[in-house]
């Protein structure tokens, strides 16, 4: 399938991130061409494991993240981020894990926005905010390049996308940029040819950034 | 000279103004008072005129022959008045078709042969009205499904056809042209004979070893790694386009594909062999880069015929060398690839296999290779509002032996350019 980056923005130090640079964001995407195709979302939920005696609780990976995403409807990720691991299971499995209430979600995400056409590319441009509020916690955005599946032979590609994107951007003088760092596919067992598997993972480790962007706000206000 | 240019203005006219009847109906007039007449002889009727239109038809592209050959002649030194006298009969002879083809064209619309107004209230004969697929097959009685699919199939055969008319006449009318329809300029056609010679010899030298279709893709895949080379038969080829992307149907592709090297060891078991003559596809296959489909015609020759692009990952029956990829960036080179094979076709007509592929070879880096005007890799198109890596490769002065001696980032390397940057340099 076609590959992506997924970028996270990183707020400039001092500053949070608002609705006016999604308005931006989405904006300079328009300017470039782009042509508005319709809404995304995608869900990132944090489980925790429903133990009787809560000292196990350290046998258990701290961090157990599950993903949906809009491409695979029939699909649910999941991904273990100390352990290196990804695994692809059916959307059924969520329902499986509430009958045996072996995890239970402690924080749920959604990432939602609009989906925009640039010829071969596709980008979407999305906010991250709580199930159940509509608290801004951070700006996603997918980069897609349709017509090939390798990533290593679409780097080059994707790195000019990205300058020229710089470039539209950096006119609005927005209050910081977006960030892409790719993760080491192969610790997780996955190939050049771009999957599924990859976004759940790219969305892994965005969580674990914007986490940290909090924490770091947070530590300076204390 | 006055005259001539007055006959050419007016063969332009008569070309111009000759719609097919079944572009022509774009306003749906309403059926006029065939109502007394009976259904069978409403279908009898339709089918007639669609036969009187069809032999109009063949008349015009006769008469676009002669007309084209009147003018061929005359740019021939020392004529007489001979060529006028042709191209004065042949024109109205071309008027006079056109004009009834307009007439049987009228009443086929009248009668609701050419639009659907009448099917849904066809007759209570059961009988429908003749109808006219956009390709010009006939299916007499739309009822019948196989027939449509008839249609379908007979669409490709006729555009095949129709194209190599096209082909033959330009390569026989036009041998030096491009894009430029620059019939006058003997300047032009002077200059290309005299580079010719020295170009043959460059051709027999290199290519005095690949005559045969065999040796050429044998060769293709020894002098470029990376490639996979695969041919068919041209039925095959549409089975196993539209098992593509095969991840999933390995099977499948394993029974159909004839790999070049393998139809090679298999020649003594017979019931794998792919004759040669046979093959109609070349399939060309940069792993994560691209498939380029080229066409033979006829079958076994070495002979070109289209050449399309498509993403490695594309699959369906639209993959064919005369369709188009779902991709913009694929698009724009097949349209590129179309001319630079009418180029090869027209300067090195022997020799276009050959060309053609180490053309499509040099496509390789199209994921890595910077323009040699602008320097960078992606630009945003002002044309099309696309942003596109360089798609042109320039095809005039592309020779074969570039591509077989570097691997390397050498100043040998083939050289690319976006679109708006090729453009601005020529």
């Amino acid at each position: 399938m076609p590959l992506k980056w997924v970028f996270n923005w990183q707020p400039n130090a001092g500053s949070t991130v608002n609705s006016q640079i999604l308005n931006e964001v989405s904006q300079c995407v328009e300017s470039m061409n782009g042509v508005k195709e319709g809404r995304w979302k995608a869900t990132l939920t944090f489980y925790k494991p429903m133990l009787r005696d809560q000292a196990l609780a350290a046998e258990f990976p701290r961090e157990f993240i599950g993903i949906s995403l809009p491409e695979q409807p029939n699909k649910y990720y999941f991904i273990l981020r100390g352990n290196k691991i990804v695994l692809e299971a059916d959307s059924s499995i969520q329902l499986i894990m509430e009958k045996l209430q072996s995890y239970k979600s402690r924080v749920a995400l959604n990432f939602e926005g609009f989906q925009y056409q640039l010829g071969d590319f596709q980008l979407r441009v999305g906010k991250v905010v709580p199930t159940h509020s509509e608290n801004l916690r951070g700006i996603v955005m997918e980069v897609e390049y349709l017509p090939i599946s390798s990533l290593e032979k679409s780097k080059q590609i994707m790195d000019e996308f990205v300058e020229i994107w710089q470039e539209a951007v950096s006119k609005r003088s927005l209050p910081g940029h977006f960030m892409h760092i790719e993760p080491n596919f192969s610790e997780y067992g996955l190939a050049d040819h771009y999957t599924s598997q990859h976004t759940a993972v790219q969305y892994a480790h965005v969580m674990g950034h914007l986490i940290a962007t909090v924490q770091a706000v947070q530590a300076g206000r204390n | 000279m006055l005259q001539q240019q007055q006959h050419q203005h007016h063969l332009q006219s008569a070309v111009a103004a000759a719609p097919l009847p079944s572009s022509s109906s774009t306003t749906t007039t309403p059926p006029s008072s065939i109502a007394g007449e009976a259904p069978p002889k409403q279908v009898a009727q339709a089918m007639d005129r669609l036969g009187q239109a069809a032999r109009l038809i063949a008349n015009i592209r006769l008469g676009a022959d002669r007309l084209l050959e009147a003018l061929f002649v005359a740019a021939q030194p020392h004529q007489s008045s001979k060529p006028l006298h042709l191209f004065r009969q042949e024109d109205e002879s071309m008027r006079q078709h056109l004009q009834d083809l307009r007439t049987v064209g009228k009443q086929l619309e009248e009668s609701g042969v050419l639009n659907e107004s009448l099917r849904s209230r066809s007759n209570s004969w059961g009988l429908h009205m003749p109808l006219v697929c956009p390709d010009g097959a006939v299916v007499a009685y739309a009822w019948k499904r196989q027939l449509a699919g008839q249609a379908g199939a007979s669409a490709v055969d006729r555009t095949r056809l129709a194209l190599k008319a096209f082909t033959d006449q330009k390569r026989r009318f036009f041998p030096h042209l491009n894009d430029e329809e620059d019939g006058e300029s003997t300047d032009n056609v002077s200059k290309k004979h005299r580079n010719l010679p020295a170009q043959a010899e460059d051709n027999q030298d290199i290519l005095s070893d690949r005559k045969t279709l065999s040796d050429l893709l044998t060769n293709m895949e020894k002098d470029v790694p990376n490639l996979k080379v695969l041919t068919y038969e041209r039925l095959d080829w549409l089975k196993r386009a539209s098992s593509l992307p095969d991840s999933a149907n390995d099977n499948i592709m394993e029974a159909l594909k004839h790999n070049f090297h393998s139809s090679r060891i298999l020649r003594s078991a017979p019931q794998n062999v792919v004759s040669m003559d046979k093959i109609a596809v070349i399939e060309l296959f940069f792993p994560s880069v691209f498939r380029a489909v080229v066409s033979l015609h006829p079958a076994g020759s070495t002979d070109p015929d289209s050449v399309a692009f498509f993403s490695p990952d594309e699959g369906g029956s639209y993959m064919h060398s005369r369709g188009s990829s779902v991709y913009h960036v694929f698009r724009q080179i097949t349209e590129h690839a179309t001319v630079a094979l009418q180029y090869f076709l027209g300067i090195r007509s022997k020799t276009a296999l050959h060309y053609l592929l180490h053309w499509i070879c040099s496509y390789q880096t199209l994921f890595t290779k910077v323009c040699n005007k602008c320097g960078r890799l992606l630009a945003m198109d002002r044309q099309s509002a696309l942003i596109l890596p360089p798609v042109h490769r320039p095809y005039q002065t592309f020779s074969a032996s570039k591509v077989l001696s570097s691997q390397d980032q050498s100043s040998n390397a083939p050289v690319a350019y976006h679109i708006g940057c090729f453009s601005d340099d020529a």
